[in-house]
Formats: C-alpha cells, structure tokens, sequence
C-alpha cells in the first residue's frame, strides 16, 4: 500500500503541465532520433542530455526516460520499414517484421509492435515497483565490501554477454576501467595520468565518451558506407491491426514482457538478449515454427515486448543497487550525478519524490508512446526518406553541442572527436563499446569500496569471502567463469575436431 | 578479421605494459589497502594476460569463415572518414574565435560541397538554414552557452 500511495504521489507530481511537455517532447525527440539508422538509446540519450539543462533533476529524468522509451520505439520502425535495425535490440524484429512489410502488412507489424510495446512497457514499469521497493529495502544492508563483490559480478556478466568474442569484451572493459582510473584518485587524492591537463583532474567524462563511440563512430561508419535507405510506405489507415491480430499474439505478449523484464534487470544481458530469447521462445512453442523468418506476427510482437520490458527491468540495477547494467542507464545514471543525486537504494530514502516520480512518468510515457507513435509513424517514416548526406551533419552538430554544453569547453569536444575515432575502429573490428562504457562508469566505485571494505576490515581481505552476502556474490561470479571458460574449452575442441574432419 | 584482431591485441599489450609502467610512479599501498598504484597495476597485468591470450588464439587453426575476411575499409572511405574528422577537427579549432553559428555555417557548407558533392549554392543553403536552426534552437530558445566568437552570436 505504501508503494501505491508513493506512485500516486508520484503521478501528482508529473501531471503538471511543464513535466507533461517535457514528457511529450522526450518522446518526441527520443523516437525522431532512435529512429535514425545506428544511433541506440545510448547515444540518443546522451546526445539529447543538454535538452535537459537548467531543469530541475525530475523534470530532466521524466525527460530522459521518454527519450530512453521513444528511443527504443523508434528502433523497431526501421527495422520494419528498411530492414535496418535503428539498434541492436531491434535486429530481431527486422527477422519478420521486414518480411511482413514486403508482402504489405508493415503497418500490421508498427502496429502490433507499439501495442506490444506498450503493454510490455506498463507491465514491465509494475514489475520495477514490485522488485525495486523490497530489493532496495534488502541493498540497505550492503557494506563496501558487498558492493566491491556485486560490481565484480555485474562486470563479468557485461563482459561474458557484451558481444561475440568475450576476449574481446574483456579488453574492452578492462580499458574502460583503465580510464576510469584517470583523474583524483579515490584513496590519497593524488592525480593519475592527470599530465598536468587540468580537465583530467575530473577523469574522463563518460556522457563525452559514449557520444563518441556510440553516436561519432556510429555515424562514421555510416557515413563512410554512403548509406542509402529505401523505405516502404506505410498509409495511416494501414496502422491498425485488427482484433484477430491482437487476439493472436496476447500470449507472444505476455511472454516478451516477463522474458525481457527478468533478462533487462540482470547486469549486461539487457534488450538485445531479451529480444533474440523471446524471438527463439516464440519459435520453440509455435505449432508453425516454418513461417517463422517469412512474416510471422508473432516474430514481431515477442521480440518486441521483449525490448521494451527490458527497458523496464534495465531500472531495477540503477534504482535499487546504484549501479548501470547496460550503456543506456550507466548514461542515466551520470546524468543523475549531473543533477547532484546519488543514485542507490538510500535513493528511495532521501529522494522518495525524485524515484516515485520516474516511475510514474514511465508509465505516462508510455501512454504518450502509444497515441503519438501509432499516428505519427508515417510522419517518423518520412525522416528515413531524408539523404543521409543530410542528416548525417546534424547528428554530428547535436553530439558537439552535447559534449560542449557538459562543460562549456571545447576539451570535451577534443575528447569526443578522439573517441568517435575509437568507436569507428571498435565498430569495424567488432570490439563491443558496451562494457568499456560501463566499466568506466563502475572503475572509480570498484576502486572506491575495494578501499573502503579494506579500511573498515582494517587490510583483511577475507572480508570479501567471509561476509554471507560478499561470498554468495562472488562465488557466482566464480562460477559464472569457470561455466563461460568450460564452453570455451568445448567450443574450441568442437572447431579442432571440425577442421580435423 | 585475425589480422585485426592481432593488431588489437597488440595495441592492448602495449597499453596493458604502459599501465604496468606509469602504476609504479604512484604508491601500491595506503595504510589499510590499496593505493592508488594498486588498480592501474592489476588492471594492466590483466590487460596483458587477456591480450596474449588473444594473440595467441589468433594463431590457432581455426576454420575461417565470412567473419575472418578483414572488414576494414579500403583507403578511400578511410580517406573520406579522415576528411569528415578533419573537418570536425577544423570546428573544433575555430569555434571559439568565429562562434558557434558561424562555424555551423561553414562546417555544414564546406561537408556537403567538398565531401558529399552537393552543389556550391545548394551547400551555402543549408549552410545558412542549420546555422538558423541552430541560433533559434540552442541560443535563442535553450540559451545555451554556446561560443559567440566574431559575431557575437
């Protein structure tokens, strides 16, 4: 009953004209850009961030989480309508969703797609309440040294899911910790790796450094490809899928929504993974599993509420732990540092207006969704059909007034340009961006409650094994290596034997 | 891809070796636990292991399928990425001496005509029409705290 009393609260707090708008126009802006071929919830967020400035730190969240929503509502659209995903966790959809488009049913697909999603999305927010409230009442009992294990086993786990090759994933993320080192450091206050730069003296700014790789790097490699779109035409009329439609996917639905709920709130997994294993599920207990890949609704609506419930679930880390557990919220939670609040469960303590307010506007966003996504689709298609020789400026333009605007400085800029060479490179050789993003963002509070439970346990370093909680996150953390490591050996021997025949 | 692959672990050695390195000029110790020496160092030695590990495994035998042909562009979009770059680099240069609309102005122009082959009048269009966009959206409206330069706006 608390719980609804502080959303309700939570909801006279956004039902004010001026976080309405700001609602509305992140839902707006979040989809306008989500849209755009590459270009994620990641970089969409951070590029949108100096929209944020000069509002007050709800009114600036309420934003961010309708950019967060529009953003990954806009990424299906191009999945459908140009078998282009507008980011990773809409690859899935562009499996049927395109397929459909082809033989005429691509509004049916946007259609059932932001059904789904909204759905998911309104499920997905309850589910957030009724995990976070009690976890964050459990995280209270946390010490340094329970945090120190917790963030080495959200570590692991964004390396081992964060892309193809997990050596790969490690080195990335071994480097985004490797930048977070640089600046004042956390125990004696010395600079490191500061080489008399006094912009370095703050450390590397993370919010600069995923609009490089994400957004800079992302838009280079589209840039240099010339990339043309050809989209499908999609009529109003067409938008509405019909009861039958609806009536045979409730179940796809509600499958999506719990899968990627469970999958977006555990550290790294997120909607990619959330969406390919709803895509797989929906497969695996479909009677026709063959029209599967030729236009099967049900291809569209898993995958989908997938994404968009992970989205949901990717909140209980940030809110409850204090710690991202995918780029999009280690980007969320720096903009929440922005604004002076310390993310973490004394967050529903301290702030209880703050987080019952992002939660109520999760659900408004999602209304918003709905009945400006559904019309406007056809209006969001017609950006597509813009030259990329002349979007491609603008997206460059947005990400320099961001990472501009972070400081006033044109350093910060210097940095991103340097990254978006990173991030192009990175792309190219198929490193993940992923875990360096969220191991800079975790390096400093690694390093921060390693000395802190060493202090307290005066140098012992059983304390991180003999602590009940500390111990049973780390030996998950051990076996979630020696399980990844015994599938590689397999693997391997399995790619030896192969040649050998 | 292996050949990139080898490169990344290369330049991941190096860097793992530059860490080891610069982590010994700071103490590994404080009173109770580490200093701040001590992530730079282990950081590094784990950066090294993973990237011996992965040159290594580049040598294996593997199969090589679609994804082990080299990915990485020919000189020419290499050549087209370093212009865009180059002029990204240009804006940063100048946009605190000319303003920020100003250097949209001339960043806009100059990508389109040189390196997306738009016509002279049709770039200085759009030159002008995000450089609008820009003042009434950033300056006038958000008033944010743009670089104003030559102008004054």
């Amino acid at each position: 009953m608390d719980a609804l009393h502080s959303l309700m609260q939570g909801f006279s707090t956004v039902i004010t004209p001026f976080n309405m708008g700001m609602a509305v126009l992140g839902c707006f802006f979040g989809t306008l850009v989500g849209i755009l071929p590459g270009l994620g919830p990641s970089a969409t967020i951070a590029m949108l961030l100096p929209l944020t400035f000069g509002m007050n730190a709800t009114s600036a969240m309420i934003m961010l989480c309708a950019i967060y929503y529009g953003a990954m509502y806009g990424g299906s659209t191009t999945s459908i309508l140009v078998n282009v995903p507008g980011e990773s966790a809409s690859v899935v959809t562009t499996f049927d969703g395109y397929q459909m488009a082809r033989q005429g049913r691509g509004g049916v697909a946007l259609g059932i797609s932001a059904i789904g999603s909204f759905i998911a999305g309104i499920l997905g927010t309850f589910a957030l309440i009724f995990v976070c409230v009690p976890l964050s009442a459990f995280t209270l009992k946390f010490g340094p040294a329970e945090y120190f294990s917790l963030i080495v086993m959200g570590m692991l786990c964004i390396v081992f899911v964060g892309g193809k090759s997990i050596s790969k994933s490690l080195m990335s993320g071994v480097i985004g910790m490797a930048l977070g080192t640089v600046g004042i450091d956390v125990v004696q206050g010395a600079p490191r790796f500061v080489y008399d730069i006094s912009q370095l003296m703050d450390g590397v700014s993370f919010i600069v450094v995923v609009m490089g790789l994400f957004g800079i790097g992302e838009v280079l490699v589209s840039a240099e490809e010339r990339m043309k779109i050809k989209t499908i035409n999609v009529k109003l009329k067409e938008l509405w899928p019909t009861l039958g439609d609806i009536w045979q996917v409730k179940w796809s639905v509600l499958r999506g929504t719990a899968i990627g709920f469970f999958i977006g709130a555990l550290p790294g997994a997120g909607a990619t993974i959330a969406s390919f294993l709803a895509y797989g599920i929906e497969k695996g207990v479909s009677k026709h599993p063959e029209r599967f890949g030729k236009g099967a609704i049900e291809g569209v609506a898993g995958p989908e509420s997938a994404n968009n419930a992970a989205s949901s679930g990717a909140f209980v880390p940030l809110l409850a732990l204090g710690i991202p557990g995918s780029g999009a919220t280690a980007v969320m939670l720096g903009a929440l540092m922005l604004y002076g609040l310390k993310p973490g469960p004394m967050l529903f303590h301290t702030n209880p207006d703050f987080v019952w307010a992002v939660i109520a506007s999760m659900f408004i966003g999602n209304i918003i969704l709905i009945f400006m996504n559904l019309p406007m689709i056809p209006f969001f298609a017609m950006g597509l059909r813009i030259p990329y020789r002349y979007l491609y400026p603008a997206i460059l333009l947005i990400c320099i007034i961001g990472a501009y605007s972070l400081s006033s400085n044109v350093y910060d800029v210097w940095v991103m340009l340097i990254f978006g060479v990173f991030g192009y490179f990175m792309k190219k050789y198929d490193i993940p961006g992923g875990p360096m993003v969220v191991a800079l963002v975790l390096g400093p509070m690694l390093e921060y409650n390693l000395y802190r439970a060493l202090a307290l346990s005066r140098g012992d370093m059983t304390t991180f094994f003999t602590r009940p909680i500390s111990g049973t996150l780390l030996a998950i953390a051990a076996i979630m290596i020696v399980v990844v490591t015994f599938k590689a050996v397999r693997m391997k021997r399995a790619l030896i034997e192969e040649k050998e025949e | 891809m292996k050949k990139g692959d080898r490169v990344f672990s290369i330049i991941c050695m190096g860097l793992s070796l530059w860490l080891i390195l610069e982590s010994l000029k700071f103490s590994y110790l404080s009173k109770f636990g580490p200093g701040p020496g001590f992530l730079p160092f282990w950081l590094g030695i784990i950066l090294g292991l993973i990237a011996l590990f992965a040159f290594v495994n580049t040598f294996s035998g593997e199969k090589k399928d679609k994804g082990d042909e080299p990915r990485l562009p020919g000189w020419g979009s290499l050549g087209r990425v370093g212009l865009i770059m180059l002029i990204m680099a240009g804006f940063a240069l100048f946009v605190n001496s000319l303003g920020f609309v100003l250097t949209v102005f001339f960043f806009v122009t100059i990508l389109l005509f040189a390196l997306e082959g738009v016509g002279f009048l049709k770039s200085l269009f759009y030159g002008v029409m995000f450089s609008a966009c820009i003042f009434l959206i950033f300056l006038y409206w958000m008033e944010l705290d743009l670089p104003k330069g030559l102008l004054g706006i």
